[in-house]
């Protein structure tokens, strides 16, 4: 950090200004007069919490794109559609046994196991051809979509919060000060926080795997260079189908996380698949903390434009991504 | 854009090319190290060097496929340190590569045509050239100079690799070249191809100037007046041909006892 | 027969040999000019339905696809937001003419077809400059996410786009006395509109700018240093291919009589690359070939799933799955499987000089 500090002090200065002013405003009272311009502080605080914690969400989903485009440069297309599949399956799950947790296991296994069939069966035979590859993941999201609405319907499915997670907990954030001074303080949903932990603890996980462990490092050097990596012996197709797997898993129990934050339809795989394109554009192809980054930029951006300027909200998200693109085309995090 | 009259004043008066300082890093890797070389308009040198040297990395920077980390680079007296490519080419740079850099899916005409159209007016033009083109002369003519007009219609994918240089060396040509480089040229030729380019490269007019990479000793020392010797990204040495071929220090580390 | 062997060359070679300047047209296939006269006296077999719900959308999403094709098959850049532009067009005709949401500026279509060309172009421009920022399979990525950016923001934004209903009651023009919504018309118009598409394209496709433009697609690296300014002329390419779209997209409002988001949705912009993909994108006529195809599926695939007992509505399985069969056997389209069919048939003679038959 220091390095970034010496080679760009003025975006330096911006960065530290914006975060002081970011926890000034999250963590001091307002006054009533900020409040007339501003709005109420429960609003924003709300808004910055739903981005936060539906950045989390969209960590999970992206984190798998970005990974599996790092190791085998394919664009896969059909994340979207494995999210909804994973979520689908995670609810007829939980809906027949009653058990959260086993939903995720069962969106792991199914997203897994669709994974491994679509590496082995196709992508291993198009290696090196980038685009025929992302051809593919077009057609099968067309395919998986339409057997989706067959399978499903066009109705919305919520999964339901497990009792243990229901219910809002008080948070040491000040949300107002009443007249009698007392303090009032931000209460919000458990389920949220807890997912939110979750996906990063998952995300720590996956970097100390990737940076900590042999096979992270057999990964990463994948990355660098796919055919020194088979020329010494590594057996690539099995780390590629790992990778492939792990990755659809991970948006598979994405669904779930999505389908008890909000619920599942018919489009969300579109929508969560434009979340990881843009998440990924934003924070850098192939770089999990990038990932980690854009998804926290975009949830913020797309809760605090719902909250203030909802049908401009999508702008706001797009302006993001245009502005990187300008700036920085390799993403935030990744070097050129 | 200069001004023409700023142009004619720096024509004679200016090296064609000017490296001051060049420094260029990748990561900790350093492919060039404080190179400052200086060439006359219408001279002619060979960069010579053993793999890793950095002549390659020297070639992409005097074209501007990036910029140098430091350092300023100057084309008959304009500075164009930060120039995109396009812009050097347009002011007389021109450049072959060590593998062929052509169009496989194009005939050799067109592949001609472009390099002629790159450095001319109506690069965006919707209109196909007409009969007596003059751009299509051009391209006709270099085609004849480098001996490819029997198969000037044949896509180059088709081509022999000795028929693929020549083409490389046509594109070079496209145009009012001031300055040529030659990466490799002779590069798996056989003896006859290769006499063919000596020949080439002596009979181009002589204020056009050049800096010619070569491994090929016999080739290179026949075809300049001056060489550089490069080392670890550094040039360690300068001279004319005779005495470079003489130089015990060049000898030990490039010729080994004999060259070839 | 991989992917990058579809990549188009344009037709005949007679750009730079020094013959007459319609050489290009002395390359023509007997077979495309029976096709031609076909197309021309369909209205005089065919009923209204067919005229409009197969070769109408064959003419306009042809179009539409074409734009793609000559991005993709002569630039390199696979661009999913061409039916973006096309339905913004559409979306700025029906604003900016007479329309059925109260409110319509009122323009006659003189003023506001030139008007939603022009906004197109910077559209395109806008897109292009984007898109150029970064190489190969990006392409595809920034370009869903316009597209699909293009479709919330649309869905969502009342004041302009009256999201979700859209805007209805947009009437075409009468001119010189002719409804030209009338089935018999319309046919005409889109014809005409997706011939001189297809004309025009095949025609830049050696002109200065589409060669070098097939140079880019080729050796980027190379163009700039023979003294091209790639990215603009990537981006002078996608304003090209705006244009195109843009004259699809503005007929498809005149037909339809409305626009909606639905026109500009993920499925549609990704249909408009199966039709491109299917038809062959080395090839102009491909985007053609494909949008019949597509045309025929769509107005047939009802009645054929329930022949076989299947659910009517699953069109669009039918499209996915028949598209995964191009990409996995045949990549360079319906155009590279005919052409190896012609080489296999070919097998023995002297092959002959390559006319503008397979090339167009």
């Amino acid at each position: 950090m220091n390095n970034f500090i010496a080679r760009r002090p003025v975006w330096s200065l911006i960065l530290a200004v914006l975060v002081i002013a970011a926890i000034w405003l999250v963590f001091a009272p307002w006054s009533s007069g900020f409040e007339a311009i501003f709005g109420r502080k429960k609003l924003f605080l709300n808004a910055v919490l739903n981005g936060i914690t539906l950045g989390g969400l969209y960590f999970l989903v992206a984190s798998g794109f970005t990974l599996i485009f790092g190791l085998m440069r394919n664009v896969n297309l059909a994340h979207g559609s494995i999210y909804l599949l994973g979520g689908y399956f995670g609810y007829l799950a939980v809906d027949a046994t009653g058990w959260w947790l086993l939903g995720f296991v069962v969106a792991f296994i199914v997203a897994a196991l669709l994974g491994i069939v679509l590496q082995v069966a196709v992508f291993r035979r198009m290696e090196g051809q980038d685009l025929r590859q992302t051809l593919v993941t077009i057609g099968i999201s067309i395919v998986l979509a339409d057997l989706m609405l067959w399978w499903f319907g066009g109705n919305s499915y919520q999964i339901q919060t497990p009792t243990w997670l229901r219910g809002p907990m008080d948070l040491p954030l000040i949300t107002a000060v009443k007249s009698s001074g007392e303090t009032v303080y931000l209460s919000y949903p458990i389920v949220r926080l807890v997912i939110f932990l979750a996906s990063v603890v998952i995300g720590l996980g996956m970097w100390l795997v990737l940076n900590r462990t042999r096979i992270g490092m057999i990964v990463r050097a994948g990355v660098d260079d796919r055919d020194m990596l088979s020329a010494m012996g590594v057996p690539i197709q099995l780390v590629f189908v790992t990778v492939f797997a792990f990755g659809a898993g991970l948006a598979g129990m994405a669904g779930v996380v999505g389908g008890t934050f909000q619920s599942l339809s018919p489009g969300e795989d579109t929508r969560f698949l434009l979340a990881s394109l843009i998440v990924v554009i934003v924070g850098g192809m192939g770089s999990i903390p990038g990932a980690a980054l854009g998804a926290v930029i975009i949830g913020l951006a797309e809760q605090i434009g719902l909250a203030y300027f909802p049908t401009y909200a999508i702008v706001l998200t797009f302006l993001i991504m245009v502005l990187v693109l300008a700036v920085r085309p390799q993403g935030l995090l990744v070097g050129r | 854009m200069d001004s023409v009259a700023q142009r004619l004043s720096t024509v004679g008066s200016a090296n064609a090319l000017e490296l001051r300082g060049v420094t260029r890093l990748f990561g900790a890797l350093a492919a060039l190290v404080d190179v400052s070389l200086t060439v006359r308009p219408g001279e002619r040198r060979a960069v010579l060097g053993s793999n890793g040297a950095g002549k390659t990395t020297l070639f992409n920077c005097i074209t501007g496929d990036f910029p140098p980390s430091s350092g300023t680079i100057r084309f008959f007296g304009e500075d164009v340190t930060f120039f995109p490519p396009y812009e050097r080419i347009r002011r007389g740079l021109r450049r072959t590569y060590q593998i062929s850099a052509l169009f496989p899916g194009l005939s050799v005409i067109d592949n001609v045509y472009l390099a002629v159209r790159g450095v001319s007016r109506g690069r965006y033009s919707f209109i196909r050239p007409r009969r007596n083109d003059t751009l299509v002369n051009a391209a006709e003519s270099l085609i004849q100079a480098v001996h490819l007009t029997p198969i000037k219609d044949r896509l180059v994918a088709e081509l022999a690799y000795g028929q693929q240089r020549q083409l490389e060396i046509a594109l070079a040509l496209a145009g009012a070249p001031r300055f040529i480089l030659f990466d490799e040229p002779a590069a798996g030729l056989s003896p006859t191809e290769r006499a063919e380019l000596v020949d080439i490269l002596s009979s181009l007019p002589a204020h056009i100037g050049y800096i010619i990479i070569e491994h090929d000793m016999d080739v290179a020392l026949r075809v300049v007046e001056r060489v550089t010797m490069m080392h670890n990204g550094r040039i360690f040495k300068e001279g004319s041909p005779q005495e470079i071929e003489a130089d015990p220090e060049v000898q030990e580390l490039y010729l080994g006892g004999g060259h070839g | 027969m991989a992917l990058a062997d579809s990549r188009a060359r344009g037709a005949s070679r007679a750009a730079t040999q020094p013959n007459s300047q319609s050489a290009w047209l002395q390359n023509v296939n007997p077979a495309a000019v029976l096709v031609g006269v076909v197309v021309l006296i369909m209205p005089a077999i065919a009923s209204g339905f067919v005229l409009t719900q197969i070769f109408g959308w064959t003419y306009m999403l042809g179009t539409i696809a074409l734009s793609l094709m000559f991005l993709a098959g002569y630039g390199g850049m696979v661009s999913l937001a061409q039916m973006t532009i096309a339905g913004f067009a559409g979306y700025v005709v029906a604003i900016l003419g007479v329309n059925g949401v109260p409110g319509g500026i009122g323009w006659p279509w003189w003023l506001a077809v030139p008007a939603a060309l022009i906004l197109a172009m910077v559209v395109g421009a806008a897109i292009g400059a984007l898109a150029v920022r970064t190489v190969g399979i990006y392409t595809i990525m920034i370009t869903l996410a316009i597209a699909a950016a293009f479709f919330y923001f649309a869905n969502q934004n009342y004041a302009i786009f009256n999201g979700h209903t859209g805007i209805n009651a947009v009437p075409t023009p009468v001119f010189l006395g002719v409804d030209w919504h009338d089935a018999i018309p319309s046919y005409y118009l889109e014809l005409g509109v997706a011939f001189l598409c297809w004309l025009a394209v095949s025609y830049v496709a050696r002109a200065p700018f589409g060669l070098a433009l097939q140079g880019i697609r080729d050796n980027p690296r190379r163009m700039a240093a023979l003294g091209f300014n790639v990215n603009a002329h990537r981006i002078a390419a996608y304003v090209f291919a705006a244009v195109i779209a843009a004259l699809g997209g503005i007929l498809l409002v005149w037909s339809y009589g409305e626009i909606a988001p639905g026109t500009v949705s993920v499925s549609a912009a990704i249909d408009i690359l199966v039709i491109a993909v299917v038809g062959g994108i080395g090839n102009p006529i491909g985007a053609f070939i494909g949008a019949l195809i597509y045309a025929v599926l769509k107005t047939f695939a009802l009645d054929v799933l329930v022949a076989f007992g299947l659910d009517g509505n699953r069109f669009r399985l039918l499209i996915g799955l028949g598209f995964l069969a191009i990409v996995f056997f045949s990549p360079d389209g319906i155009i590279g499987l005919w052409a190896r069919w012609r080489n296999r048939a070919r097998r023995g003679s002297p092959r002959a000089q390559s006319t503008g038959g397979g090339h167009g």
